[in-house]
């Protein structure tokens, strides 16, 4: 099981970005999407986590809330910005790119 | 994020790094915790215990203080990429303004350009650390007059017991310095000297490079010194520099030996390079051997005194106990008894001329730069009002005030960084060609050593940097506060700036022409003084005069004999008026002084002793440096060294001790060589001698060839230029002595424009800051009138429309201006007047109140406040109220 921390720094925020574009997500339930939706192919650990959530905020696509949860406790709930979704946009493009020029070599190599 | 649902923007908390620091940091504690929570939660409800299910969550949380760092490490990531894109944005800026941007790095490099300058001679002066090991423990003692101000040599019947019952020093010495008669490449020549004792060096704590130092036995007394007896085995010490010049850095010196006036003299040791006893610039050492029996033998109150404390004495304690011995020296010494002594640390002694200087000058340069910060700063406003629509936007997409006033101080850091960098490396030149200009002025010293290190750069740094705040931080904070719906509605020029802005910038030219009005106050008092002394009556003449300096050694008889033949052989020179001698010209700083009585008259009952100056002059002397004779008769041929005893006094001798009596023919006795009784001849006018401010002492004076000298000065009077002459000169006296040199030929009017030439150095510096004060603090309210007549000519032109005359217009534009300026004026005179104890010890023949100074800035400062206004002011008068009209 390839571990986060193997993906490129830009994968994880691709996914942190995906995993909050339907609905706003604390820190917690954004790792246990990723984890639950890849089918427990790729598990964001909580140590790459919080610093691309951190920097992704600094950067302005993506803010952050104390809200209550639905479980009753207090949470920080992320969400993305204007910004983000367009940031969104684009890293999904790349992705498409990249993915596919692997996926062409691996088949014509 | 807020989004700009107000009319204001609020700050974001991401957006201020470190005002909200700690409480990012609860932020993200609360954040991971609430984490570990569900995660335990999620254990739970999976069945397992809350411990297990704890720890299963610790476990796959991971290690949260990692965690913290390197969400820590993304905040300041996040920071400094926040710099380097403010400082790139800055210089972009910057950049596309060049005009602004030359004119204020141009300020602040003049500004710290002038700070930098001032401060490599405060450090060279007051900072650098002295040449010696460990040298705050030594020190420099002086005598002092009880009665009496200042400070004087030292005898050394004070030194002897001093030395012997002193405790506090590990090392005491004295020295003076004393010309030496040697041969040089091309003949005689005379090179300054150092006669000291042995324990001088280890004062200092200084090896020498080659060879020893003296020992404790060896020396000579003054009668070796001045050639009258064999000094037996002369040894000596050279400079690095004199043995590198005339002995080409010879390794085998040692033991060789160089000759002197009278014999020779064995070398022994050379010193490092670079070692100087203070500020003496010595090229041969000598030792002194003092005859405890009789100490005076050596010499009279002439001789510098330093001395080494030995470890752990303060100058406190190491002063109270000098002052209890010279007390007991007082009293068991009859020749002691009115002196006290003063101990100073070798820096405080070294500095003490220049220190209230250094300060002034310091304070003054300080006021440029606060007024080129000032402009700086008004300028940055009226830019940032014109920002205003960038600025807007910018807030509009998230930029928190913060953010913004962080942009704009980059670009003051950016401004102050560069024009600091410039003003640092002219500040370096401009003291170094200062030191080069004002060599005749100054005694340098160590000030001379203005080189460049961490200090001085740490300095400029520091001084651009609080700069970049000050002028920036304001304005800055001012105009960030972006009000969006206003900023955006208007357009580009119309918008005006708000009241309170203006009111700050007016606040800033009235600041800045009070700092310039006391400057220009200072300078102009400097300029009187500098024209008072121009002014001083001199009492003699100093044109068409040479003089030079020898020094003669041998008997009286012989010294007698020697002047003698050189008196006679330039006299007859072609083209020579009148020749001359005294011991020690006036102007040159040096005097003697000492006891006297009148013979035949019993002690005035005060028992006050009666003191004048002596001097020993020659027969021609006054004719030769134009004195007048008031009275009786000058020095002639007939007064030998074998016919009676003759001496002249001045008038201030006549005012203060024979006022109610004629002094021709009186019979004076005094504490001179080989004193006999002396009848009064003759009374010449006063002169100037110790100095221009310095008011004339009673001085008496003896015939040289019954009292002879050793230090003597020739006075020649020419017919027209002397220069021609010096090549006869010096010919003629080599004739009547092949080892006799002379140095230091000066025309005389040297020394007077050498004693003028501090004085004129301080006028003009004071002068330079100020005029440069005087153009900033112009500048600035030039821009302020300009500024507020380009805000307002849509009122102007409704003003004009409805009939008001350009003339009135201009009248009152120009009043404007002329209340600020007349406020700056008010300001600037009480600051003027507050700091006038300050300047008051550097001024002559002007209070510091003088009422021409302070009129004359107040029209000097009319006069350019009216021309900085009157241009703005005729551009208020000729708008078109068509044109203003026409757009909002």
């Amino acid at each position: 099981m390839p571990k986060p921390s193997d993906l490129l720094q830009g994968t994880l925020d691709l996914l942190i970005l995906k995993t909050i574009a339907r609905e706003p997500l604390h820190g917690w339930g954004i790792a246990k999407r990723i984890q639950r939706l890849s089918g427990d192919v790729l598990s964001a650990g909580q140590g790459s986590l919080y610093p691309a959530l951190h920097r992704l905020e600094q950067q302005g696509w993506i803010t952050a809330e104390w809200k209550d949860s639905d479980l009753g406790r207090t949470a920080k709930f992320y969400s993305l910005t204007r910004e983000g979704k367009k940031q969104l946009e684009r890293e999904l493009k790349s992705w498409e790119r990249l993915s596919s020029a692997v996926q062409f070599l691996i088949e014509n190599a | 994020m807020k989004t700009a649902s107000e009319g204001r923007i609020s700050t974001s908390d991401m957006r201020r790094p470190w005002t909200s620091r700690r409480r990012k940091e609860e932020d993200l504690d609360r954040e991971l915790r609430a984490h570990l929570d569900l995660e335990t939660e999620e254990g739970q409800a999976a069945d397992l215990s809350p411990n297990d299910a704890r720890y299963a969550a610790y476990r796959a949380f991971g290690n949260a203080a990692l965690i913290r760092e390197d969400t820590r490490a993304v905040w300041r990531w996040t920071m400094f990429e926040q710099f380097v894109q403010d400082f790139r944005y800055a210089l972009r800026t910057l950049c596309k303004n060049p005009g602004f941007t030359a004119v204020a790095m141009l300020s602040l490099a003049l500004g710290i350009c002038a700070n930098t300058a001032i401060f490599t001679f405060v450090n060279a002066a007051l900072l650098k650390p002295l040449p010696y090991p460990d040298a705050d423990r030594i020190v420099a003692l002086q005598q002092r007059p009880l009665r009496g101000t200042g400070t004087t040599y030292v005898h050394p019947r004070s030194f002897v017991p001093w030395q012997d019952r002193a405790g506090s020093f590990e090392a005491l010495a004295i020295a003076q310095a004393v010309p030496v008669n040697t041969q040089g490449e091309d003949g005689a020549e005379q090179v300054p000297g150092l006669w000291t004792t042995p324990d001088l060096f280890r004062v200092f704590a200084v090896s020498p490079f080659l060879g020893r130092t003296f020992a404790a036995r060896e020396g000579f007394g003054r009668a070796a010194l001045r050639g009258e007896v064999d000094s037996g085995s002369d040894v000596i010490i050279l400079s690095h520099g004199y043995w590198q010049r005339r002995f080409g850095s010879d390794v085998n010196i040692i033991g060789k030996t160089i000759p002197l006036y009278r014999g020779a003299a064995v070398v022994i040791g050379v010193m490092p390079a670079g070692f100087r006893v203070g500020s003496l610039n010595v090229d041969i050492y000598r030792p002194i051997l003092i005859d405890r029996s009789k100490p005076e033998a050596v010499g009279s109150r002439g001789f510098l005194c330093f001395g080494r404390l030995r470890p752990g004495v303060t100058l406190e304690a190491v002063q109270a106990e000098m002052e209890v011995i010279a007390d007991q020296v007082g009293r068991e010494d009859a020749g002691e008894k009115g002196f006290g002594v003063v101990v100073l640390s070798l820096r405080d002694y070294l500095v003490r001329d220049s220190r209230l200087v250094l300060f002034v000058l310091a304070g003054v340069v300080a006021f440029v730069l606060l007024i080129a910060c000032a402009n700086l700063a008004g300028l940055l406003l009226t830019r940032g009002i014109g920002r205003q629509s960038e600025l807007a936007v910018r807030a509009a997409l998230g930029a928190g005030q913060w953010r913004l006033v962080q942009q704009l101080v980059a670009e003051s850091i950016v401004l102050s960084a560069i024009g600091g960098a410039l003003g640092l490396v002219l500040g370096w030149g401009a003291s170094r060609v200062l030191v080069l200009l004002a060599q005749n002025a100054v005694e340098f010293g160590q000030m001379a050593d203005v080189s460049l290190d961490a200090r001085v750069l740490a300095f400029a740094a520091t001084l651009s940097l609080l700069s970049a705040i000050l002028f920036g931080l304001a304005p800055a904070w001012r105009v960030s506060r972006v009000d969006l719906q206003s900023a955006v509605k208007a357009q580009g020029r119309g918008v005006a700036g708000s009241r309170s802005q203006n009111r700050l910038r007016a606040v800033l030219v009235v600041g800045e022409v009070a700092l310039a009005v006391v400057l220009l106050v200072g300078a102009g008092l400097l300029l009187r003084t500098f024209s008072q002394l121009m002014e001083v009556k001199l009492g003699f003449q100093p044109e068409q005069a040479l003089t030079m300096r020898t020094l003669v050694t041998g008997s009286a008889a012989a010294r007698s004999s020697l002047v003698e033949s050189i008196l006679g052989r330039l006299e007859a020179i072609p083209g020579v008026r009148a020749v001359g001698t005294i011991q020690f010209l006036p102007l040159s700083g040096w005097t003697n002084n000492g006891p006297f009585q009148f013979v035949g008259r019993p002690l005035p009952s005060n028992a006050m002793t009666m003191e004048s100056d002596v001097s020993t002059v020659s027969r021609g002397y006054f004719a030769a440096m134009g004195i007048e004779v008031l009275r009786g008769r000058p020095f002639g041929r007939e007064d030998r060294i074998d016919s009676p005893r003759v001496a002249l006094v001045n008038e201030s001798f006549v005012r203060k001790y024979s006022q109610d009596e004629d002094p021709i023919g009186r019979i004076i006795l005094g504490d001179w060589a080989n004193p006999k009784p002396t009848e009064i001849v003759g009374v010449v006018g006063d002169i100037r001698h110790n100095g221009l401010t310095a008011e004339p002492r009673p001085t008496v004076f003896l015939a040289q060839p019954q009292v002879p000298g050793y230090i003597t000065y020739i006075v020649v009077r020419t017919a027209a230029h002397p220069g021609p002459l010096t090549a006869a000169i010096r010919r003629e006296v080599r004739q009547v002595d092949s080892r006799q040199p002379i140095t230091e030929v000066q025309p005389l009017k040297h020394y007077v424009s050498t004693a003028l030439a501090r004085p004129k150095l301080f006028a003009n510096l004071l002068g330079t800051f100020a005029s440069l004060a005087l153009l900033l603090a112009a500048i600035g309210l030039y821009g302020l009138m300009a500024y507020a007549v380009s805000q307002r000519t849509h009122e102007i032109g409704v003003r004009i429309a409805l009939g008001a005359q350009p003339s009135e217009v201009l009248r009152s534009t120009l009043a404007k201006g002329a209340r600020l300026a007349a406020a700056g004026l008010a300001l600037g005179v009480v600051g003027a007047v507050v700091v006038k104890s300050v300047v008051t010890n550097l001024l002559y023949g002007v209070t510091p109140l003088d009422p021409l100074t302070y009129a004359g800035v107040a029209a000097l400062l009319a006069g350019v406040a009216l021309l900085a206004t009157y241009l703005p002011a005729r551009r208020a008068a000729r708008v078109d109220p068509v044109v203003a009209l026409r757009y909002e």
